[in-house]
């Protein structure tokens, strides 16, 4: 409405000077009823007046949209009204919206093609290091040793890679079950041992053998994957023991990765989770590349687990996942059903 | 002696994977042209099969069904594509497992090993038994029997496993980052561990008379010396 009035204020302004001026050259010109001239100046504004109350009753919608911001997109397709120039703002509108969504295809399009080939792309990088993961297996001399270690972190960084790309696809590829958290601890302290070793540190486990937890085994053994490489890589030389244990909260488990290395300065905490942040460890450590821990965000955000984070600069880190729930064991559930 | 078939389209991860199962008493078909795998299955009928996922022309899922109509022996898919998907699907078009790519022998082995028990039992022909042997010095890796001349000795799990790189890699050094690495399996090893190990594998040694066989390199590991056979 104020728009409305705000649009047509100069019409009505219009509409009066010229009804003034009529009235004006009537007068001079000697003729003058007074009961006449009202008459007139009554017939003229209420003339005036219904035909903006029409042209308003007609254009409401219009005014009404334009006089708020837009909130989603199908608020754009939605039609004026039957005017000429409510279907002119219908036209445009449906116009722009199709031209929109084709851009927005097109980019859909250019996204999933990029992350299909990036897939491609990591499975067939993985050829190669089979290759070289088999021919160092039977070597034992330091060069094997060093170029074993240079395997490893190429594997890990195609690991990321491969988890970024699927990470837009989340919807489409996870799973919510039974996960026993013991067992996921072991085959991820497995496939670590090479870079506990190399560094020299060692896992101390306090996980109950029949715990389960209500996740996607995995993106939660990803997860994990990421604590305990910045774990062990930041307790090296320092310390040489990182701690996994579960434990409840409440209705949580909590698994928690323990270190007690150099720790992470107050100021950087905040930001760890975002992407692409090293902070001041990052800028010591090269190999940072400040994605492990805004993809252990994402992930757990989209598996409906929480994140914490505790640190002290010389003391050490923890980092905590707070999983939805205990599933009871099989002999609990059955217990409880009869 | 059983047949393996390896299907595997990338020619080193073929050979490589040929070798070493030969090196274990194993007789290795391959293939090399893929539309022709069902043609080296009926000709060679093996007792199991590594299948690759990614081949030319038809996928390993296809290749699969195909067998299942005429066999019932282990397939094992071998392949870089680990989603939960690839892995049903492989169980669902009549794998008996799934190993994803880099793996280690060990696993493949182990892998096959046990596929070939369960499908073929006791009375599967029995394969040449693992044993390592380094100057008369005998190493029984199924059984984790260590023998010399006639004498014969039992050892635990992580013994047979430190002897076996040691005697692997005779007579080189082998590192303790190394050993440590082979004996991580359920329980992770830590560095005094590690030493006890080593003085169990030595005492156990000195019982069969072998006295400063396992020699420590400082700084780098250990190595296995044939002190018996530099003194006769």
């Amino acid at each position: 409405m104020k728009l409305f009035l705000r649009d047509q204020w100069p019409f009505a302004a219009f509409f009066l000077v010229q009804l003034i001026l009529l009235i004006m050259i009537f007068a001079m010109d000697g003729y003058w009823n007074e009961s006449l001239m009202i008459y007139v100046m009554f017939l003229s504004v209420f003339f005036a007046g219904a035909f903006l109350a029409i042209r308003y009753l007609s254009h409401r919608t219009i005014y009404q949209r334009l006089s708020k911001p837009v909130e989603t997109l199908e608020e754009l397709t939605q039609t004026y009204g039957n005017s000429p120039l409510c279907r002119a703002m219908d036209d445009i509108s449906q116009e722009q919206y199709r031209l929109y969504k084709e851009q927005l295809h097109a980019y859909e399009n250019k996204q999933r093609d990029h992350t299909t080939f990036i897939q491609q792309w990591v499975h067939q990088m993985k050829t190669p290091i089979s290759v070289i993961h088999l021919l160092l297996q039977n070597e034992d001399d330091p060069t094997a040793e060093s170029v074993r270690e240079e395997v490893d972190r190429i594997k890990r960084g195609l690991e990321t890679v491969l988890y970024i790309a699927r990470l837009d696809r989340f919807e489409q590829d996870f799973l919510i079950e039974p996960v026993t958290l013991r067992s996921l601890v072991q085959n991820v302290l497995a496939e670590n041992k090479r870079l506990f070793i190399r560094n020299q540190v060692y896992p101390e486990v306090k996980v109950d053998d029949n715990w389960r937890v209500e996740s996607d085994d995995k993106w939660l053994a990803f997860v994990l994957n990421q604590l305990l490489t910045n774990a062990v890589r930041y307790s090296a030389g320092k310390s040489n023991k990182v701690t996994i244990r579960a434990y409840e909260r409440g209705a949580h488990a909590i698994l928690e990765v323990q270190d007690y290395g150099i720790g992470i300065p107050a100021e950087d905490i905040r930001r760890v989770f975002k992407p692409y942040f090293t902070g001041e460890n990052g800028r010591k450590y090269p190999e940072s590349t400040g994605m492990g821990l805004y993809l252990v965000k994402e992930i757990c955000g989209r598996l409906h687990h929480g994140v914490e984070m505790e640190s002290e600069v010389g003391e050490g880190t923890t980092v905590r996942i707070v999983l939805s729930a205990v599933v009871p064991t099989l002999q609990e559930s059955k217990i409880a059903e009869s | 002696m059983s047949i393996i078939m390896i299907v595997e389209d990338d020619p080193k991860i073929n050979q490589l994977l040929q070798e070493q199962l030969e090196k274990y008493g194993f007789q290795t078909v391959n293939v090399e042209h893929f539309d022709r795998v069902m043609e080296v299955f009926t000709q060679s009928r093996p007792d199991l099969v590594l299948l690759d996922v990614n081949l030319p022309k038809f996928d390993g899922f296809y290749w699969c069904r195909q067998m299942r109509q005429e066999s019932n022996c282990p397939i094992l898919f071998i392949s870089a594509r680990e989603s939960k998907m690839d892995q049903v699907m492989a169980l669902e078009n009549g794998a008996d497992d799934y190993i994803t790519k880099p793996f280690d022998y060990d696993v493949v082995l182990a892998k096959i090993r046990s596929q070939l028990r369960r499908a073929y039992g006791q009375y599967a022909p029995q394969e040449g038994e693992r044993t390592v042997e380094v100057a008369g010095l005998k190493l029984f890796l199924e059984r984790m029997e260590l023998s010399m001349y006639d004498t014969k000795i039992e050892l635990s799990k992580k013994e047979a496993l430190l002897l076996e790189a040691l005697m692997n890699q005779h007579p080189r050094v082998v590192s303790r980052e190394r050993l440590l690495e082979k004996l991580w399996d359920e329980q992770f090893v830590d560095e005094n561990t590690l030493n006890v190990y080593i003085t169990r594998v030595r005492g156990k040694l000195k019982d069969l008379g072998l006295e400063g066989a396992v020699e420590t390199v400082r700084g780098s590991g250990y190595r296995l010396r044939a002190t018996w056979e530099e003194e006769q």
